[in-house]
């Protein structure tokens, strides 16, 4: 399985041990990740709220270099799955819009032929690989470890353009996180948004509402698992910069995944994570 | 006589000018807008509905029954009070435009499309608001953190400037180093579709 690594704006520069533990996740499962060659910003999911041509060119961009490059798109950011997703469905479908996109792509020398599908990180796992295949490959299962894991807006929601899981209650992270032996415990408002778009218009609103999620999860949880750039910082720096910091490690998904099977904490750059999660460890069996 | 009348009913109309109508002060809280302030015909855009509702998204704006289930299950609402989705729906029908377009209020929206699963009359309110920040935009009010994004995006293909010690950090990682963002094309798309002229942006800088 080959697949074209879309790697978004936030996750190479901010946080490069998500990208890190997904690429040694990857060559674990068999599955080959390959750099896109000028593939920029998705257009983040507000740039379809300010213009909806520029939007849908600037998503279609990039997914013609995955077309170019003859192999689906896998991305490890809610907000570009979303972004991309939504283009690559909505240009398939409407050829009038693709004809106007085509248009403006002319001039860069790209042409949207809709030959490609985009899937998230947790998407190409569950679908493409398959929870089986993954559960053969863990050698050291978690026992007692209480997950919570946050499944954010942008891989499950709009659900009747994304058709991936319940937009109220998803479930499939959930049984992707259990394949580890942990358990991915039930908390309230579990899919309540990490507050992070709102960062940038008022600065004391996003981390109010992520920290009092990490309260909660405090309560039922050991750890948390994001599978979202911004939703990890959201939790991250909620916490570093709260009065009490109630120090919950967050962790991305390929770094739990990764240590299930067998991937070493400096394989998967734990290191990186500012809350230490090496507690984490107590909980591997073997 | 007609003296008599008006000082019954309290206040005289230059009064109720004077306290509520033109004072800036009322125009930033549309829920204290909605409860304390008088709202006059005059001020509102009777075809704000009509332009929105052909906004794709935005159709079902007059089917919403001001039931509150968005703004219930609202994440930005529970913390800031003057942000509600119903509330905005109820705006954007009267033709509240200048309450609207200017200042955050519909730039708070994280966009989680809770209200947008949840809505019992499928309104889409998150789609609402998506409409009215573009018809905002089309009248020169983008929010600057907004108008910011799209010039970065614009200017360095990407939200970040990637410096040679991230990519020093990264190589201690065992990972290539970012891969280039494709920003002429990024430039050249936005200047055709026009994004730079409608978000005033400047994209003749270098990345």
């Amino acid at each position: 399985m080959k697949y074209a690594l879309f790697l978004g704006c936030t996750t190479p520069v901010r946080l490069a041990g998500y990208e890190a533990s997904t690429r040694k996740l990857a060559e674990t499962v068999g599955v080959e990740l390959v750099d896109m060659q000028g593939a920029g910003c998705c257009g983040t999911p507000s740039m379809e709220s300010i213009d909806h041509k520029t939007a849908l060119a600037v998503a279609a961009r990039n997914i013609c270099i995955a077309e170019e490059m003859g192999m689906d798109i896998v991305t490890l950011c809610n907000g570009c799955y979303e972004v991309l997703s939504k283009a690559n469905d909505f240009l398939k479908q409407d050829a009038d819009a693709r004809e106007g996109v085509n248009k403006i792509l002319a001039e860069v020398n790209h042409q949207f032929k809709g030959t490609v599908k985009v899937k998230h990180l947790v998407k190409m796992l569950i679908e493409d690989v398959g929870l089986e295949n993954l559960q053969k490959l863990v050698k050291k299962p978690f026992d007692g470890l209480r997950v919570a894991v946050h499944t954010g807006c942008h891989l499950i929601r709009p659900s009747d353009v994304l058709k991936f899981d319940d937009p109220i209650r998803p479930e499939l992270m959930e049984k992707l996180v259990e394949i580890t032996g942990a358990q991915a415990v039930p908390y309230p408002d579990k899919t309540e948004c990490c507050g992070s778009p709102t960062l940038a218009v008022r600065e004391n609103v996003a981390p109010q509402i992520a920290l009092a999620k990490v309260q909660r999860v405090k309560r039922y949880a050991d750890i948390m698992v994001t599978s979202c750039p911004f939703c990890y910082l959201m939790y991250e720096m909620s916490q570093l910069t709260a009065e009490e910091n109630p120090n919950v490690p967050v962790v991305h998904l390929p770094q739990l995944l990764g240590l299930a099977m067998g991937l070493s904490q400096d394989d998967l750059a734990m290191g990186e994570n500012r809350i230490d999660p090496s507690r984490i460890m107590d909980f591997q069996t073997k | 006589m007609p003296e008599d009348s008006e000082k019954e009913v309290g206040e005289t109309k230059e009064q109720r000018t004077k306290t509520y109508g033109s004072d800036p002060s009322n125009q930033e809280s549309p829920s204290k807008q909605g409860s304390e302030a008088i709202l006059r015909m005059a001020d509102m855009d009777p075809n704000l509905k009509y332009e929105l509702s052909k906004i794709p998204g935005a159709e079902k704006l007059l089917l919403c029954l001001q039931c509150g289930t968005c703004t219930g299950d609202c994440p930005v609402s529970s913390r800031v009070p003057e942000f509600s989705p119903r509330t905005i729906a109820k705006m954007a029908a009267l033709g509240m435009k200048d309450a609207l377009f200017t200042g955050d209020l519909l730039w708070l929206c994280a966009q989680c499309y809770t209200c947008y699963e949840e809505c019992p009359e499928d309104v889409k309110p998150s789609e609402i608001i998506s409409a009215l920040r573009k018809m905002a935009v089309k009248e020169g009010h983008i929010h600057p953190a907004y108008k910011s994004q799209m010039e970065l995006i614009g200017t360095l293909g990407r939200l970040y400037d990637v410096s040679e010690i991230q990519n020093e950090m990264r190589a201690e990682l065992g990972l290539p180093p970012v891969p280039d963002s494709g920003v002429n094309e990024v430039k050249k798309i936005m200047k055709r579709t026009g994004l730079d002229k409608l978000t005033q942006i400047d994209l003749s800088k270098e990345g």
